[in-house]
């Protein structure tokens, strides 16, 4: 298991290293260089253009630029912001943690609901309970995400006034007001992970609900939640966990949305309103920070994967 | 048999509703009198009524026109880059499955681009390439080849040793013929169930970005566009956002439910080989 685990850690280098190539590969597609795309959009000037081309490095070879990148991004080093003329990687940090309490909190409302409401319907398969599930999680998967946010807002914001419509406070401002704003774009973002958990969650249990020790255990007497939870779940949730690395990237991706929605300053916000400004640095950056968080969830998915599931044999 | 039955009629019931949708498309010009871009400031923010069933927008344009022929827009676009999409993953992915030496590079770079949350790489792409109808195609044939790539490649590596791939060999069959007339007709059933969810995804993906203002760029009246047209309005006039979504959400579950339904019909083992994300 130890094995696994190292080898699993040790390629976690190489892939990060891929996806930071690729970030920088499709930046310098742009024609000319970054700094080309802002002149004239935020009162860039020729000279100026010069000065800012030095300044972010543009001048130097491209091979030059990609090694210096590396090197100072292996430092979490991302430069110096164009309009925020601050450090990128303090900018991030930031609005990361923005980000952390809007998918950390869909992320737990969705394990809380998905999981047994996908056991439970697994249960009974084609049952009424079952069908509402499965037409509503087709749903989940079908709904535009800052769309039904926007429905959530109407409904809940302005016809009942349960919420406020947007914004967002920190924690600093006491756990009420913080919620409070959260609430609204929580579940937004939840809908849709908690339609693909559950139909994963269900198609696991239905699997394992098939199988012979089940009907075994079932013949011999033990009460149907015995089976269902003690037997039957176990062995269902070791495959659950491995979508729950990608339940998690997809909540970054849709925070992106659910952000702009609902006017909540997470770095989803800051990449968008980075790419319209063409402020290259912390596109940069704040996708590379996104991607990394991303490959880390998954590496501790990956790592915890043997724990959970022992039996099989990962070397 | 039962099942087979309901996944029929899950079949059915997603392309009924995509008919719909497409029948909106190709018809749009002989079912609204309005042009979809046109401006008429007097008829500004008009609300729902029987000369404009689903209302009007901030510059006087009837909702019901855009939406229609945002349908034209948006479906092509999605179908577009699905097409080019299925070309490149099949192309790939054959190559990626049969030979090894390719598939030890090949293989290494669909993972990377795979490691990016979706939404996030097509922000990256859409900042590097600029704003238009092209790039928007461009980053969706980037972000969705990977995905028909494994599928594909998945098949193939299974279907390679089997014995008729043997027999085929043995006639003197080279890898061209081998490749596309023995080994793709056997992995066309996850294909094609992938191929149906791409469309989906390729139709949200496009309304997200054009709502992000990355997308198509403004008069064009694409779904994601009126919703974005619509945003500072939702307040004062909601029915601006509420059809374009509805009608995104009557494509998309279309299309789901085709591929779900195809995906029990052809080979129900396939639900761990193809997947939605």
């Amino acid at each position: 298991m130890s094995a696994y685990i190292i080898r699993r850690l040790l390629a976690f280098v190489p892939t990060l290293f891929i996806a930071v190539t690729l970030i920088f590969v499709l930046t310098r597609m742009v024609p000319g260089n970054p700094a080309n795309a802002l002149i004239g959009v935020r009162g860039v000037t020729a000279e100026k253009h010069d000065e800012l081309v030095r300044q972010l490095g543009y001048d130097k070879p491209i091979p030059l630029q990609y090694i210096d990148w590396l090197q100072k991004i292996a430092h979490g080093d991302f430069g110096t912001s164009v309009f925020f003329k601050k450090p990128v990687i303090d900018i991030i940090l930031d609005r990361f943690a923005v980000t952390l309490s809007l998918s950390g909190l869909s992320m737990l409302i969705t394990l809380i609901i998905a999981i047994p409401l996908g056991v439970i319907s697994a249960k009974r398969p084609g049952s009424i309970l079952d069908s509402v599930v499965m037409i509503f999680s087709t749903l989940g998967v079908s709904v535009p995400i800052f769309w039904f946010g926007f429905i959530m807002m109407l409904l809940f914001a302005v016809n009942l006034g349960w919420f406020p419509a947007a914004g967002y406070r920190p924690l600093s401002f006491g756990f009420f007001p913080w919620l409070e704003r959260l609430v609204l774009p929580v579940f937004t973002l939840g809908f849709a992970q908690v339609a693909l958990l559950v139909r994963h969650t269900r198609s696991s249990m239905l699997e394992v609900l098939n199988r012979e020790y089940i009907t075994t255990a079932r013949a011999k007497g033990l009460s149907e939640t015995k089976v269902i939870y003690k037997h039957a779940f176990k062995n269902a949730f070791a495959d659950i966990i491995t979508v729950i690395g990608l339940v998690f990237a997809l909540s970054l991706g849709g925070a992106v949305l659910v952000e702009n929605v609902f006017a909540i300053p997470g770095i989803g916000n800051l990449i968008t309103t980075a790419a319209i400004r063409r402020d290259y640095p912390i596109i940069e950056g704040g996708i590379a920070f996104v991607t990394f968080v991303a490959l880390v969830v998954n590496l501790i998915v990956d790592i915890s994967y043997p724990i959970i599931n022992p039996r099989v044999n990962y070397e | 048999m039962f099942k087979r039955i309901i996944n029929n009629r899950l079949l059915i019931f997603g392309i009924s509703l995509l008919f719909i949708v497409f029948s909106a498309a190709i018809f749009a010009p002989f079912l609204t009198n309005y042009d979809p871009i046109e401006i008429s400031i007097e008829n500004s923010l008009l609300a729902m009524s029987w000369e404009h069933p689903f209302g009007t927008d901030e510059l006087g344009r009837d909702v019901l026109t855009r939406v229609l022929f945002g349908a034209k827009i948006s479906l092509w676009v999605g179908a577009v880059a699905t097409f080019y999409s299925g070309i490149f993953g099949v192309l790939f992915g054959l190559l990626s499955g049969y030979y090894q030496t390719f598939d030890s590079i090949f293989s290494r770079l669909v993972d990377g681009l795979m490691v990016f949350p979706g939404l996030i790489m097509a922000i990256l792409l859409m900042a590097a390439l600029g704003p238009s109808t092209k790039n928007v195609i461009i980053a969706m044939i980037i972000l969705y080849t990977p995905r028909i790539v494994r599928v594909v490649r998945s098949s193939v590596i299974q279907i390679k040793i089997e014995d008729f791939v043997d027999a085929a060999r043995v006639i003197g069959a080279n890898d061209l013929r081998i490749l596309f007339i023995h080994i793709l007709p056997n992995a066309f059933a996850p294909l094609i169930v992938q191929v149906a969810f791409g469309f989906a995804w390729a139709i949200l993906v496009e309304s997200g970005m054009s709502f992000l203002g990355l997308g198509m760029p403004a008069p064009t009246p694409s779904w994601g566009n009126i919703i974005s047209d619509g945003r500072n309005f939702v307040y004062s006039a909601p029915w601006i956002m509420l059809f374009p979504g509805l009608a995104i959400c009557m494509s998309v579950m279309g299309l789901n439910f085709i591929g779900d339904g195809l995906r029990d019909f052809l080979d129900p083992h396939l639900r761990n080989v193809v997947s939605r994300e």
